[in-house]
């Protein structure tokens, strides 16, 4: 428990030192700001554009201050995702290849050890991505468009943070025996795929990780009951199975010739 | 007893075997090289006995432990090219190694602080890793290694990749930390492992060829020899001719300047040659008397 700790401690300090904590927030806070101030600017984005047809702007409504809300977590998962994905790809595969582990895994410690520091750590740096982004985020709808129920963005976020997780951790478990572009590209293909099969067939798929992001959404707009205890169960699940897997497949790849 | 035994060790990649049943001994204070060209399983037998590599038979017992057990906490491990964080100073890569060990903060401070003092490397302690020499890499190698006091250290290869200098100080290193702990270093350089150990153990193809203390070997292998370098001139080189049918030659190899003569007694051919040498006022270069012929053995295994 105590290497954990020790792990974890070097862990943020490359994130600190390597510009990661630095630069990931702040692609989130951008990416956070940019859909209030989008949506309230739009009819004067649409009119220096020119050739607006007559009577369209008239029809321009602003969205609620949820719905926008709910539109700035909803960037998370295309930008957001992808940049998790980039900074999570070469944390275990990097140290492989370059031959750090094998320094590492000659101690008296697991590889499950590693796992779950190297996982503690990026949840760290997505919490704060994510935090701050929506804190960004939701200042700018409370200033532009309306007020917001900060303890319901906090769950929404927390939802929506737990899909991220998902694709984080499988982009680990993937880093612990392929390259680190292969990593990345198969963590954001499997994310991806599961997010299509629940948009295609939901009614089936909704106690996958991938409800997740629909049900960020409905707490935000407090539409009705939301059943939670599905989608976090399989995302827990989803997790537990990735760093197990992770831990496994490091242990026969501490060497990756 | 002794500290470490490993008994009929294997390693085979699918039909390819690396190492093919090994089995030896290192006795706790003692120097051991584990000797071998490459590709013999120096680096694989090595990294079976750090536990980085599950053997696929045979059974490797720690200080009289069961086969198995863990025995990880006693042990300092330099691979053959140690990778650092290059984003870290020396100084925090020792702390954290030793913290990782199980030390505490405190503790893996100060003993940190030793173990880079002992490589020579305090000057440099604050600097990124990043920034270090290829020699500078390999004393951190060794600090970490030595930082959390193992009972067992194994080296792979420490010294092969340095230049005369940085090989020099290395080799200074280690002979100063066998003093006070087992260290087993793989070479494929004969004159490094007889330098500094006190036992050997030669490898070839995934097999131990011939193991033994150098001493032993030594005197196993060596032949009474007389080798011999003189100036090249005229007088010189007649002597070295008519030498060749002294009655305690039995072979003589000559060869420019110099020669190789199979004697049948060293001590009355030593005696003779140099009286004579320096009656005849010969200028010598060099006078070898007696063993030395494991660089024989070594080449005779490494060519088989």
């Amino acid at each position: 428990m105590k290497s954990v700790w020790v792990f974890y401690q070097k862990e943020m300090l490359e994130l600190l030192r390597s510009y990661k904590l630095l630069w990931i927030p702040v692609v989130f806070i951008i990416l956070g700001i940019m859909q209030p101030l989008t949506t309230y600017y739009m009819p004067e984005i649409l009119k220096a554009s020119g050739n607006v047809p007559p009577g369209l702007l008239e029809g321009y409504v602003i969205p609620g201050a949820a719905t926008v809300m709910a539109q700035a977590l909803g960037q998370y998962g295309s930008m957001g995702m992808l940049v998790l994905a980039l900074a999570t790809m070469n944390s275990l595969s990097g140290e492989r290849y370059s031959g750090t582990v094998e320094m590492v895994l000659v101690r008296p410690l697991t590889p499950a050890t590693l796992v779950i520091a190297k996982w503690a750590a990026l949840l760290t740096l997505l919490m704060i991505a994510l935090g701050l982004g929506a804190i960004a985020a939701g200042y700018y709808i409370e200033q532009l468009i309306g007020s917001l129920s900060w303890s319901t963005v906090l769950a929404a976020a927390s939802i929506y943070g737990l899909w991220l997780l998902c694709a984080v951790s499988m982009t680990l478990l993937f880093s612990a025996f392929l390259r680190a572009p292969v990593a990345a590209f198969l963590g954001l293909l499997l994310t991806a795929g599961l997010a299509l099969a629940h948009s295609l067939l939901p009614s089936w798929l909704d106690w996958t990780p991938a409800a997740l992001p629909d049900l960020s959404a409905q707490v935000l707009l407090q539409a009705g009951s939301v059943s939670l205890v599905g989608p976090c169960l399989s995302a827990g699940i989803l997790i537990l199975i990735c760093m197990g897997g992770a831990s496994l497949l490091i242990r026969r790849n501490i060497l990756p010739n | 007893m002794p500290l470490l035994q490993v008994t009929n060790l294997r390693k085979s990649y699918g039909k390819h075997t690396s190492v093919d049943g090994i089995s030896f001994e290192i006795e706790q204070g003692r120097c051991v090289a584990l000797l071998g060209p490459n590709g013999a399983g120096k680096t694989t037998t090595l990294r079976m006995l750090a536990g980085l590599l599950q053997p696929t038979s045979g059974a490797i017992s720690f200080d009289g432990s069961h086969p198995g057990m863990d025995y990880r906490r006693a042990l300092g491990y330099l691979p053959q090219a140690p990778a650092f964080y290059g984003w870290m100073s020396g100084m925090e890569y020792v702390t954290f190694a030793a913290k990782l060990s199980g030390s505490g903060s405190k503790e893996a401070a100060s003993m940190a602080a030793t173990a880079i003092e002992r490589v020579g490397l305090t000057q440099d302690a604050r600097r990124r890793i990043g920034g270090y020499s290829g020699g500078m890499k390999q004393r951190l190698g060794l600090a970490q290694a030595l930082v959390h006091r193992p009972r067992l250290l194994l080296l792979d290869e420490p010294v092969s990749a340095l230049d005369p200098l940085g090989r020099r100080e290395v080799m200074e290193l280690l002979r100063d930390i066998r003093e006070e702990t087992t260290v087993l270093f793989s070479t494929h350089v004969l004159h490094d492992a007889e330098e500094i150990c006190d036992d050997i153990i030669l490898m070839n193809r995934g097999l131990i060829a011939e193991q033994g203390a150098l001493s032993q070997l030594r005197s196993k292998y060596s032949l009474p020899v007389i080798r011999m370098r003189t100036e090249k001139n005229d007088g010189a080189l007649k002597w070295l001719e008519t030498l060749a049918s002294k009655p305690f030659i039995v072979e003589a190899r000559l060869s420019g300047d110099g020669a190789v003569f199979n004697v049948s007694d060293v001590e009355v051919a030593r005696r003779s040659i140099l009286q004579e040498a320096a009656s005849l006022d010969i200028p010598l270069l060099q006078f070898e008397a007696g063993s030395s012929t494991l660089e024989d053995l070594f080449m005779k295994v490494v060519g088989a």
